[in-house]
């Protein structure tokens, strides 16, 4: 799994002052609609579970199946693209490690969300390490919503990855630089990327990095097919 | 005579018990005069509705086995092919779903999606069925279609497209708001049997237009003719009908029809939509295998001139003898045709040929691709693929999957043994899922299936079919048992007892194969085993897979290579070899670190959103392990494996945990790797039984 490791989106986090996001900590990614904010979700999530933490990936109005069919087609595309042997001990390790919390039909809550966790925890001693957000709707949010995934995040002790979705027409960029939807509430974020497709490849590049500098390089190229990290 | 077929609808009654499907077929075979009266379900006239022909079915309110009946509705041909609504009965629902082109849906407007409705609708897409949904019981307390709608969208990830509004609800419901018409039906007369259709309610007129607007939308999505119609306000019903067939047959896109099936309203109009909406059997691709070409697939065609191919997918004994349900998938089928049966090349001749129309039938002389027909006299197993002799072909293999659960039967007396066998034998051609066999050790009647429920109901049948008297042991898990490494072998026979000895030798290798369960490679050179024993070989390495030798469980999964050995012009035999392989085989066994393997469930279970961390925690002591929870505002549906062993009694205790307001479904998954806690108890019951018989 070294491959892997090494060609993953996170390493766009080598480049950050602290290598990683830290636990009790929020991270978000920011993109357009149909640029590959899922599958690099994905990603981040196989980076976790394959360095043999648990997870949880919260999917807002959709489906276990839809979720677990995404998994499976992008650990598929890995498999081939890295030319990876032991598939059914990687597979036994997402079965095992990564649990899907789905909330349809406009149900998701932070409590509803803390109190799955806790039977997550009490019922079988799931403790997830990595918490993955996808399909949040950050335009109808309020900012408290995020001020408590923040607490929840500290209670927990969890990196939590949320995924946010911006629009061609709206262009709002606050100054410290950071785009719609995240310019009002950056300063609950810790680590805010951004997604972004190009000519030669997808972007993955460093919005923020708490309060350290960044650098102009601070960004990865990634192949659009498999969202690995491209050689410069 | 050949009929368009074109016209021609397979269909499937598919829904949760209860939910009314039996009174809906009823109806539709009232309103296509197949019968002349309605019953009641379980009516107290004792008659019954139509499509429930055994007794037992009625006693239990489930239909179990899938027979098919005909009825013409406005120039349409359609076979209804009953699915049981029962998840436990995976092959039959299977095999079911594998001969109709298209389903109807039916939910309950008052129970709505439910998690059977989900493993039903899971097999569906797994077959690729186009289906359209009707939502019945609109006429009962606390009827909602709205909210089923909804759930169709949220729990089964469809695009639903309602066609019709409900005039009034519960009490009150009266009739439809057709949204293609753009007119209000009304059923009237004793049975509904008139439809009245008249101007839409004018305090339901905004409502409709808004609902017709979604329609539209919908539709338009498939049709650029449509499209363009409706910008111009040109949309006829033909292209309405047109565009909404496209996104039906593309399995992207469900027509939602309403109704009261019981209270005769909305009834009709589902056959409109299966005449308009579900595909001919010119439109669905259906595939076999060429047997000749190493099993290739090959693309079936509707054409009654190409080669015939059927498949038998239902056997039933009759006061008339024994009846084969098959569909003709390609070429006809006429009376004094020969057939053969693919799996034992055995020619039959075909006899009597009919339609059933639920238990009368109607005598053909030819039966054409597409068509479904019954055929009387013939012997053969469930499953079947019959062709003219010109091509061999097999319907594709059915995945059949192995039996996850056993029990003796026990004979009373000497009758019921009589009776007993005749039912077995009924029970294993009719339902390859069902096997039997006597185990040689202590000489009892073993049965096996795919879940409590299925045994449970043959256990009936016996009794009450069969009149066999029978005493049945507690449920057993089945195990298997597999290799996990690559060893090797050379073993030697060698007998020297007066007259002519026993000589052979076998050596190679076996090890795990990925699919399936025994592979034999031959990979002898130079004739060192002659080609004339090379079957006893494999038969013997074949009589070892029965009983592993590690608990005594059969082996899944392995795959053997034999590529040298040595024989005796006067010595060697075939039953030399036999031996030489078993002896081979148990040489390498446990080399190859055979486990044991027990059979894991999906389990669905439904409960109200508070009851998760319980629900959560009961899967968790059963070894369980907990894929996905998903909420959506009142419920929480909880996915997981879990092994058949730990779910025995499971309802109970979910009753208690819940208060009786969870439901769970489960179908096998998969054999794994069994725990080294359970492989020690099955080994102390093995040596505590050896002892008993001693
Ligand atoms: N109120 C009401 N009851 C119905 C309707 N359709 C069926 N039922 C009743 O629901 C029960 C189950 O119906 P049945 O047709 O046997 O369902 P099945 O198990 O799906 O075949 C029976 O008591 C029917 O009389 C309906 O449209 N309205």
């Amino acid at each position: 799994m070294k491959n892997f490791m090494k060609v993953s989106p996170l390493r766009l986090l080598d480049m950050s002052a602290e290598k990683e996001l830290g636990h009790g900590n929020l991270g978000v990614l920011i993109s357009r609609a149909g640029v590959g904010k899922t599958a690099c979700l994905v990603h981040i999530a196989f980076d976790r579970i394959f360095s043999g933490e648990a997870l949880v990936h919260v999917s807002v109005e959709e489906t276990p199946d839809k979720v677990a069919s995404y998994y499976n087609v992008i650990f598929f595309d890995l498999i081939k693209a890295l030319e990876l042997d032991r598939e059914d001990e990687l597979r036994l390790m997402i079965e095992r490690n990564r649990m899907i919390l789905s909330y349809m039909k406009g149900s998701f809550s932070v409590d509803r969300l803390r109190q799955s966790l806790v039977n997550l925890k009490q019922n079988l001693s799931f403790v997830p390490q990595t918490l993955i957000i996808d399909g949040l709707d950050f335009e109808g949010a309020p900012r408290q919503l995020f001020e408590q995934l923040k607490e929840l995040s500290a209670e927990f002790g969890t990196e939590t990855w949320l995924s946010a979705l911006s629009h061609r027409h709206k262009t709002e960029v606050n100054d410290r630089g950071i785009p719609y939807p995240c310019h009002q509430i950056d300063d609950l974020f810790d680590v805010i990327v951004h997604l972004a497709p190009s000519t030669d490849g997808i972007y993955l590049r460093l919005l923020k990095d708490r309060d350290h500098p960044i650098s102009a390089g601070a960004q990865v190229r990634l192949d659009p097919n498999t969202f690995l990290v491209m050689a410069e | 005579m050949k009929e368009d077929i074109e016209k021609l609808r397979n269909i499937g009654i598919s829904a949760h018990i209860d939910s009314g499907k039996t009174t809906l077929t009823e109806r539709i075979l009232y309103y296509t005069k197949r019968i002349g009266v309605i019953h009641e379900v379980k009516g107290k006239d004792g008659v019954g509705a139509k499509m429930d022909s055994m007794e037992l079915e009625k006693e239990r309110g489930i239909t179990i086995s899938s027979a098919a009946t005909h009825c013409l509705w406005k120039g349409h041909r359609i076979n209804i092919i009953d699915t049981p609504g029962h998840v436990d009965f995976t092959i039959e629902v299977e095999r079911a779903l594998r001969v109709l082109d298209g389903a109807i849906l039916i939910l309950c407007a008052v129970g709505g999606v439910q998690s059977q409705s989900i493993t039903v609708d899971r097999q569906m897409r797994r077959y690729g069925v186009p289906r359209i949904a009707f939502i019945n019981k609109c006429d009962r307390f606390g009827a909602n279609p709205y909210r089923v709608l909804n759930q169709l969208r949220e729990r089964l990830g469809m695009d639903p497209v309602l066609l019709q509004l409900p005039i009034g609800l519960e009490g009150d419901f009266r009739g439809v708001v057709d949204l293609v018409k753009m007119k209000a039906l009304y059923f009237q007369g004793p049975h509904g049997e008139d439809i009245r259709e008249e101007e839409i309610p004018d305090e339901m007129l905004e409502e409709a237009s808004a609902y017709r607007e979604q329609l539209l939308d919908a539709a338009t999505m498939y049709s650029d003719e449509l499209a363009e119609a409706v910008l111009e306000g040109q949309e006829t019903e033909e292209m309405i009908h047109r565009a909404l067939r496209m996104g039906t047959l593309a399995r992207t896109l469900t027509p939602v029809l309403i109704g009261s099936a019981y209270k005769n309203v909305g009834v009709q109009p589902v056959l409109d939509a299966v005449n308009h909406y579900l595909p001919s059997p010119t439109e669905i691709e259906n595939t076999a295998l060429d047997l000749d070409k190493d099993e290739a697939e090959v693309v079936l065609k509707a054409d009654p001139g190409l080669p015939v191919v059927a498949l038998a997918f239902k056997l039933e004994v009759t006061p008339y003898g024994q009846l084969t349900y098959m569909r003709i998938y390609q070429g006809s089928i006429g009376k004094g045709d020969e057939l053969v049966i693919t799996r034992n090349r055995k020619k039959i001749r075909v006899g009597r040929i009919v339609r059933m129309h639920a238990d009368e039938m109607e005598d053909i002389t030819r039966g054409y691709a597409g068509d479904i027909v019954a055929l009387f006299g013939v012997e053969c197993n469930t499953g079947d693929t019959f062709t003219d002799g010109s091509v061999n072909y097999s319907m594709s293999s059915m995945h059949v999957p192995e039996p996850v659960i056993s029990l003796t039967v026990k004979a009373k007396d000497n009758k019921s043994q009589e009776n007993l066998a005749k039912a077995l034998g009924r029970f294993s051609r009719e339902d390859p899922t069902f096997r039997t066999y006597v185990d040689q050790e202590t000489g009892e009647t073993i049965i096996s299936g795919m879940g409590e429920l299925h045994l449970d109901v043959y256990v009936e049948r016996m009794k009450r079919e069969y009149r066999a008297d029978v005493e049945i042991g507690i449920p057993q898990v089945s195990y298997r048992e597999a290799i996990t490494q690559r060893a090797e072998f050379n073993y030697t026979h060698k007998k020297q007892t007066g007259g002519a000895g026993q000589y052979g030798r076998v050596a190679g290798y076996m090890e795990p194969a990925k699919e399936g369960a025994y592979e034999f490679v031959d990979s002898i050179k130079g004739g060192v085993i002659p080609t004339e024993f090379i079957p006893a070989v494999d038969k013997g390495f074949q009589s070892c897979l029965v009983k592993g030798p590690l608990l005594g469980y059969p082996v899944l999964g392995i795959r053997i290579v034999i590529n040298d050995g040595q024989h005796h012009p006067v010595d060697s035999s075939e039953l030399a070899f036999r031996q030489a392989a078993i002896g081979a085989f148990k040489q390498a066994y446990m080399k190859a670190k055979p486990i044991v393997l027990e059979p894991i469930m999906r389990v669905s279970v439904e409960c109200p959103s508070e009851f998760q961390g319980n629900v959560m925690g009961s899967i968790n002591q059963r070894r369980g392990i907990i894929l996905s929870s998903a909420e959506d505002g009142t419920f929480t549906t909880i996915e997981a494996e879990v092994p058949l062993a730990e779910m025995f009694g499971y309802a109970t205790v979910l009753r208690s945990l819940t208060q009786g307001k969870a439901e769970f479904t489960m179908e096998f998954a998969k054999y794994s790797k069994a725990p080294e806690s359970v492989v020690e108890e099955l080994k102390k019951a093995k040596s505590k039984s050896q002892e008993g018989r001693k």
